[in-house]
């Protein structure tokens, strides 16, 4: 079959709001950005109370995705780079996973140290996890069916190791590492990856935005399909060359090209998502 | 003890290292060259030492490049204060005729390396020692960019208090967040291991994103205009980020973390004037305070107030320095 249906079948896969991954729990702060009062703040006098709240939620989805851009997409590129150079291994007898596991852990161990946050490290560990999980219990060949070569059976080897190595607390997991690991082993190209990334993560913002009656459903549609998607596209164009660093050098002269915080606002309100009287949602 | 003005050290560079002799912290090295200006007061508590770290004229013009090596000796506690804020300059071109040419010209100059201000610091801190690193904030003007790199090498009983923190700009001018760019790095280093990595960059879109964005692809009746510093940090005009580990930090963050534990917050209608939050890092060997106020003053005077714990460790008349 043609690869451009080959990928595209794949990211509709992905894209399933279904797709077993956990993400309904996470609402990424805002509900804690609506707690404390936030969503009513941008142009609140003109327009009636509604039109603000819609407002709000636009500007947290803005403001969210260019952090999430900046601090995680590198993250997600660097993992994705390391699973897709398997490719120029194919034919190999025995492929060494050693070398690419140490160099992810040693991915989501920066991670690890970058994300000053707990409840944010709580909800990507979880995503990370069931990402993994997802493609053994779900993406694998069934047995018996399996015309498996050589290279997706390596790779379902490498996904294991690095499962079991969370599991077993030898390592964290987080979110970004395992969507690079996983899209580059499911071979979806990197600016697909993402891009899907980035829309998942506004998608599940407006989801969750629906979910605490600040918008409605049609209004989430709406806004995904006009407001979200040119956000989208301009965080992918902007941070897509960016990496992690951690493979060449942390030198003060990359630094204008690594991972940064780029909203501290979002990131006080999403650790003080805990100390809601109430909450729905996890982080 | 004041500084000395080497003759054969570099532009804007600094060195300090100390050690304890019998229960009084003596300076090995305490150089700097201009505009870096290092000045230690005479300090009668037991085990501690406070040096200023200060530039002439007060502040720092694009171009500027400070780099300061500290090495805390072992059983040292050292205290490194600033006098009233670090203030950076707006970015200058590099003549004045390009400058007027420039402005002419649609399209955006791209900032050069040399216009920005550069800090960095390199710290080791010896077994059983502790920095306490409690500057005023930065205070970036209208068109400043500034660039702040800070790394720290602690052994593994070596504690260290870090407080980074930066304000809006000048608000008697009317500056609210119109820096160009804000950029900090803290990294921290037990035994070798990182432990935190805190990096945050505050950027205003400039104008060839603008541009880039305004001549994307889709339609242009419905997508939300560019978010400016200021839309994102609102209502608030000064943000800290303040990192405790080490032994010698137990007794205040053993406070804070109970003070965090009593916070309980109902639906608000509105933002409060002043906000904190806690978060464990490696662990719960270190720990990570983040603060926004909507004035500079009440960032302080929390912080003040919640450090005061830091008085049994570096004596009451040093802490009183701190926060003036």
């Amino acid at each position: 079959m043609d690869t451009d249906f080959d990928e595209t079948y794949v990211l509709l896969l992905l894209a399933d709001s279904n797709l077993p991954t956990g993400s309904f729990v996470a609402s990424s702060g805002f509900e804690s950005y609506g707690t404390h009062g936030f969503l009513s703040l941008s142009s609140a006098s003109s327009a009636g109370k509604g039109r603000a709240v819609t407002a709000g939620t636009v500007a947290f989805i803005q403001d969210s995705l260019h952090n999430y851009a900046r601090s995680a997409l590198p993250f997600v590129s660097d993992a994705h780079h390391i699973v897709d150079s398997f490719k120029d291994l194919e034919g190999k007898l025995k492929i060494d996973h050693d070398a690419a596991i140490e160099k992810l852990l040693k991915l989501d161990e920066l991670y690890e140290t970058m994300t000053l946050n707990h409840v944010a490290k709580r909800a990507s560990k979880a995503q990370g996890v069931a990402l993994l999980t997802l493609y053994a219990k779900g993406f694998t060949c069934p047995s018996g069916l399996s015309d498996e070569d050589h290279l997706s059976k390596s790779l379902t080897d490498l996904m294991d190791r690095l499962k079991w190595m969370v599991r077993g607390e030898k390592t964290h997991g987080h979110l970004p590492v395992c969507w690079g690991v996983l899209t580059g082993a499911l071979g979806v190209s990197l600016l697909r990856a993402q891009h899907l990334f980035l829309f998942l993560h506004a998608r599940s913002l407006l989801s969750s935005a629906v979910r605490l009656n600040t918008i409605g459903p049609y209004s989430s549609q709406q806004l995904l399909l006009h407001s979200v998607r040119p956000l989208v596209e301009a965080e992918v164009s902007q941070n897509k060359d960016m990496r992690t660093g951690i493979f060449v050098d942390m030198h003060p002269n990359g630094a204008n090209n690594r991972p940064a915080m780029t909203w501290p606002l979002g990131e006080i309100l999403a650790v003080r998502h805990d100390l809601q009287h109430s909450r729905i949602f996890n982080s | 003890m004041s500084s000395t003005a080497g003759e054969s050290i570099p532009v804007g560079t600094g060195h300090i290292a100390c050690d304890l002799h019998s229960s009084t912290v003596v300076f090995s090295k305490l150089s700097s060259s201009y505009p870096l200006k290092l000045l230690s007061p005479r300090v009668a508590e037991h085990g501690v030492a406070i040096v200023y770290v200060m530039s002439y004229g007060g502040g720092l013009v694009g171009g500027d490049c400070m780099q300061l090596i500290v090495e805390v000796g072992k059983e040292c506690k050292l205290l490194l204060l600033s006098q009233g804020s670090t203030k950076v300059f707006k970015t200058r071109a590099g003549n004045r005729a390009s400058t007027r040419f420039r402005r002419s010209s649609p399209q955006p100059t791209p900032s050069s390396l040399q216009d920005v201000t550069i800090q960095s610091m390199e710290v080791t801190i010896a077994p059983d020692s502790a920095l306490f690193l409690l500057p005023d904030p930065v205070t970036c003007f209208r068109s400043a960019s500034y660039t702040q790199m800070q790394t720290f090498h602690l052994a593994g009983s070596a504690s260290i208090v870090l407080l980074d923190w930066v304000t809006s700009g000048r608000r008697s001018m009317g500056e609210d967040w119109d820096f160009l760019r804000y950029y900090s790095v803290n990294e921290v280093f037990v035994e070798g291991r990182r432990v935190a990595r805190d990096v945050l960059l505050l950027d205003n879109p400039s104008l060839d994103t603008q541009i880039a964005s305004e001549s994307s692809s889709s339609n242009t009746t419905s997508r939300s205009p560019l978010r400016t510093l200021k839309d994102r940090l609102a209502p608030y005009s000064c943000y800290a980020m303040l990192l405790l580990y080490g032994p010698q930090t137990h007794g205040v963050v053993t406070d804070l973390q109970t003070k965090y534990r009593t916070i309980s917050i109902f639906k608000r209608t509105a933002p409060e004037r002043f906000l904190w939050s806690l978060t464990s890092v490696d662990d719960g060997k270190g720990t990570v305070i983040r603060a926004a106020g909507v004035d500079t003053e009440d960032v302080k005077n929390w912080f003040r107030e919640a450090l005061r714990g830091l008085e049994v460790v570096v004596g009451i008349d040093e802490y009183r320095k701190v926060f003036l």
